[in-house]
């Protein structure tokens, strides 16, 4: 679960904006044992995988490479099926960011697959200022899933979160360490 | 003895929207005060929930606090996350409803005293129907300048209650605290409703004419060789004295003058000469060029460093609005010259609230130290100078709120490549952050300029109130639904990217909706030209008809937007809208294919405008910077409610149709923007032949956009085979028959009066 912030002052309410910001993780193997432990895991793709370049691969091939490796059901938002079925995926569901998160807080709902609500839900490449807004929503509204990002900057309403990182090579690293770590047992 | 005090209002009421003169009859919520509309607000969000995404953990509203909000933790008063998102949304609505109708205020009393109030409201002869927000709300026809008081003091009223809610230990149901703020977004057009009326019966701008003139726009647009006026902000009071006052002293074309965001459009439908820069992200990179010699300010988004900008460039600078006076000498008594003199040789800045003595110091002042000052864009070499000082720390980077490369962008321009810095420029709001941080004191809002374009467009100037005869014309095809739709872009910059509304318009024209602007969208819309050099504007008519593209003006010229919507219920459909609201928000709900969009940053008085479409039954999409906003109106389709009532048979029916299918939504890229909005213009009310045509563009955009296929939702929206789109009929028929899709009537007369507590009889919409 996410962690009180850091810097906490005593009369915590009296000197800060926000009280509950995400763990930051960065080692993959402790990533994929949260992924793992998930009963109903799903990865929300976002438009901003097929606009960066990682190494020499699109974002958004980690992020398919991430679904396949942990068998994780993928929700594609605004206009990235297009750019799934370029690879021959098919997203098990298309939604908007909005909209997927408005399904995710209720506790009812049966998820992508009619199998029950997620209980942990991966994001990548979604613009951090609509991110932050979705994650927030979660955070207060969705107390059964935990939330994690893995853009390069820290999402303080994320439960887990990647760290700013400022060189990309570090980023690729970790991405490539999940899916490793997701194909081992 | 309740009762009694009940008649007794209504008895007030009655004499204040004079009732007696038997234009309508008087429908079942004359003024409506707060608990009126209630039932109808509620039934909105039954279906279009509130969805919240908190900005913050706390509130820290009063000294009982701050309070954490976490985990079903309540505030010292009591109130929760959800409550807490709602009274905010409320305060953002009053604020942007106080903001246009404190400007409505200020230009009435104005025009008041110059005409007198029995001067008579006349906008042309293509216009009876002249406030329809008015006779909707308030159930009042005005007549005269004077008749708009009313109107004016019912908001200042129903304000002053709203705003008491949002105190400390208050309303307790996010449900109210919504309801509310739909009640601020209606009042909101009213108030604009007010400011156009009086702005244009008293300036004379252009009414009941579709092709208004098409005047410059861009920052290069002003001859700079003149001394040059700016105007920033959005009551034209004082800009409209500057151009009488050159046009009476001969001088009308000796000096340049225009603005920046609303009072720029609103000079240009006063004087053709009028440039119209660009909308408020460029405010600070156009002060901060020193290109103009006197900046006036008036109200509203003008930025509240203004002063210390000015002086920094030497640019005289005069407050002419008790709104925003930066503590600067009140001068309005102060005799002309010795002004004049004091700016002149003491650079001295001042507030003068008299917009004729303030538009001849400027003038005087302009002509002046034009001469002497230098005003050109900074050469390229310059710029390379600058860059080259760049120590690549990235400061400015972790400071952008919008997370670019500046940092990246400026050392390229050290190599001689303007290219990245350029691609930020149009995306860049315009904050000044970044140079702020900057430890080596780089100017880069002037390198950003160097790279940026100097071109020049086109704007048509804004042309008010959508006339009678064009609503006739086009009331049939959209109510059928074969005018797929009215798309109208609206609210503050800057965008995603720079080009994205003049391909939105451009998508949408030629596939023959009916596109119409206001405000700084409708500036940033005309600043692209084809491959043939022509803007929006020049490329397609003014008229408010199928592919056709409208700018009806300033932000309070909005009005004209949803009042067209009231429009085509009254004149079209022939329904009463006196006193009518719930009837009127009915009918455009369930029968009018309209649309609003506001794909920018988003101010409170573009939050009051939306909310006001909302209650309105008109959606809104907003871009990605707008989720900052807190609140979103969704559904969930295959969740929701979805039961009409048939008026003609008088029975309910559940039409499992989401149309439409949110009243408020996010969409993040220009293109899931484009396969939305058509979707969002189907209604319910559509015939088989117009239901096929918003299919045939929904599908076609989902192909174009969302890698082919058909919409997953698509069966929702097919009633029966003549929906079938010709184009596609094979590929639908065959998905629908794999999914086991059955065909369901059509509703003949689709209402929500009768589905929920209301006095209006369903007798009230059948037409
Ligand atoms: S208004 Fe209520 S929640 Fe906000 S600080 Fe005061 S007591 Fe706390
Ligand atoms: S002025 Fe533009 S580039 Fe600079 S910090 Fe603001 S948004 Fe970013
Ligand atoms: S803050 Fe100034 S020196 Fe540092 S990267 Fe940005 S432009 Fe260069």
């Amino acid at each position: 679960m996410s962690q009180l912030s850091p810097i906490l002052p005593f009369h915590r309410v009296n000197t800060l904006t926000g009280v509950r910001t995400a763990r930051m993780v960065e080692d993959p193997k402790d990533l994929v044992k949260q992924i793992k432990k998930a009963k109903r895991p799903l990865i929300v793709i976002g438009p901003l995988t097929t606009k960066i370049t990682l190494g020499d691969r699109l974002l958004i091939e980690y992020a398919i490479d991430i679904a396949k490796a942990g068998s994780i059901p993928i929700c594609a938002t605004a206009t990235t099926r297009a750019k799934l079925l370029e690879y021959g995926i098919k997203p098990d569901s298309v939604y908007d960011v909005v909209e997927i998160i408005n399904a995710l807080k209720d506790q009812e709902w049966k998820g992508v697959k009619g199998e029950g609500n997620h209980d942990l839900v991966l994001f990548l490449g979604i613009r951090s200022d609509l991110a932050n807004q979705g994650l927030s929503t979660l955070k207060h509204f969705a107390p059964h899933l935990s939330t994690v990002t893995l853009c390069k900057f820290y999402h303080p309403h994320a439960d887990y979160s990647l760290p700013n990182i400022f060189k990309d090579e570090k980023w690729k690293a970790i991405l490539e360490g999940i899916i490793e770590n997701l194909k081992t047992e | 003895m309740e009762l009694k005090e009940i008649s007794k209002r209504l008895e007030e009421v009655y004499q204040k929207i004079k009732a007696d003169i038997n234009w309508e009859p008087v429908g079942p919520t004359p003024m409506p005060e707060l608990p009126e509309l209630r039932n109808w607000d509620m039934r909105l969000l039954k279906t279009y929930k509130p969805f919240y995404a908190p900005f913050c953990d706390m509130c820290c509203l009063c000294t009982y606090g701050k309070c954490d909000l976490t985990e079903n933790r309540r505030g010292a008063c009591g109130i929760d996350i959800a409550t807490q998102q709602a009274r905010l949304v409320l305060m953002a609505c009053l604020i942007g409803c106080a903001c246009h109708t404190g400007h409505a205020a200020h230009i009435l009393d104005l025009l008041i005293e110059k005409h007198g109030p029995n001067k008579k409201i006349d906008l042309g002869e293509g216009v009876a129907v002249e406030a329809p927000h008015i006779r909707t709300v308030l159930g009042m026809k005005p007549e005269t300048l004077g008749d708009l008081k009313v109107a004016i003091e019912y908001v200042y009223k129903e304000l002053t209650h709203l705003l008491s809610a949002v105190h400390t230990g208050q309303e307790g149901s996010y449900l109210d605290y919504e309801s509310k703020a739909l009640h601020a977004g209606m009042l909101d057009h009213v108030g604009m409703e007010v400011a156009e009326l009086a702005q244009i019966t008293g300036f004379n701008y252009p009414t009941s004419v579709a092709e208004t003139p098409l005047v410059g726009l861009g920052w290069n647009a002003f001859d700079k060789t003149k001394p040059i006026i700016l105007f920033v902000g959005h009551n034209p009071a004082t800009s409209t004295a500057v151009v009488d006052y050159l046009r009476e002293n001969g001088l009308y074309d000796k000096v340049e003058f225009g603005g920046i965001c609303c009072t720029a459009l609103e000079t240009s439908r006063y004087s053709d000469r009028a440039k119209v820069v660009g909308p408020l992200s460029r405010q600070l990179f156009f002060v901060r060029s020193g290109i103009a010699d006197v900046i006036m300010t008036d109200e509203q988004c003008i930025r509240t460093d203004m002063p210390q900008e000015a002086a920094k460039v030497g640019s005289a600078l005069i407050a002419t609005l008790e709104k925003v006076m930066y503590g600067l000498e009140d001068a309005t008594s102060m005799d002309t010259d010795e002004i004049v003199r004091k700016m002149v040789d003491e650079k001295k800045q001042f507030a003068i609230l008299d917009p004729k003595k303030a538009a001849e110091v400027a003038v005087k002042v302009a002509l002046e130290i034009a001469p002497k000052r230098r005003k050109e864009w900074i050469t390229e070499e310059e710029a390379k100078q600058f860059a080259q000082k760049c120590g690549l720390c990235g400061l400015c980077e972790q400071v952008c709120p919008n997370l670019f490369e500046i940092g990246k962008g400026i050392s390229e321009v050290a190599k001689g490549n303007f290219d990245v810095i350029r691609d930020i420029f149009n995306l860049c709001i315009g904050c000044g952050k970044c140079e702020e941080e900057c430890p080596r004191n780089i100017p880069i809002f002037k390198i950003m300029q160097q790279a940026a374009s100097k071109e020049v467009w086109t704007i048509r100037a804004g042309r008010g109130p959508i006339m009678d005869t064009e609503i006739r014309n086009v009331g049939a095809p959209i109510t059928l639904g074969t005018i797929p739709g009215v798309i109208a872009l609206v609210g503050c910059s800057n965008y995603p990217d720079h080009r994205d509304l003049a391909e939105i318009v451009e998508e949408f024209a030629k596939r023959k909706y009916i596109v119409v602007l206001s405000g700084c969208a409708a500036m940033v819309a005309g600043m692209w030209k084809d491959a043939d050099g022509k803007t929006i504007y020049e490329k397609y008519p003014g008229t408010f008809d199928a592919g056709c593209v409208v700018n009806v003006g300033s932000c309070v010229a909005n009005s004209h937007i949803t009042g067209a919507a009231i429009k085509i219920a009254n004149i079209f459909a022939a329904l009463p809208l006196r006193a009518n609201y719930e009837v009127m928000a009915d009918y455009v709900l369930n029968r009018v294919g309209a649309v609003g969009v506001a794909w920018g940053a988003y101010s409170q008085k573009a939050a009051a405008i939306a909310t006001g479409c909302n209650r309105l039954g008109i959606p809104v999409v907003v871009g990605p910077h707008a989720s900052k906003y807190r609140r979103l109106y969704l559904s969930r389709k295959e969740e929701d409610d979805w039961k009409v009532m048939d008026a003609r048979k008088k029975q309910i029916v559940d039409t499992g149709e989401p149309s439409p299918e949110h009243l408020i939504y996010v969409c993040e890229t220009k293109e899931k923007l484009m396969v939305t909005l058509a979707k969002l213009c189907i209604r319910k009310n559509d015939t088989p032949q117009g239901r096929a045509i918003k299919l045939n563009h929904y599908i076609s955009l989902y192909k174009k956009y969302m890698g082919g296929g058909l919409p997953e939702d698509l069966h929702l929206y097919v009633r029966r085979d003549p929906d079938i789109p010709l184009v596609y009929k094979k590929e639908v028929k065959a998905y629908l028959e794999s999914i086991g899709w059955k065909p369901k009537e059509p509703v003949g007369l689709p209402t929500w009066i009768g589905t929920y507590p209301t006095k209006v009889p369903v007798e009230a919409v059948i037409h």
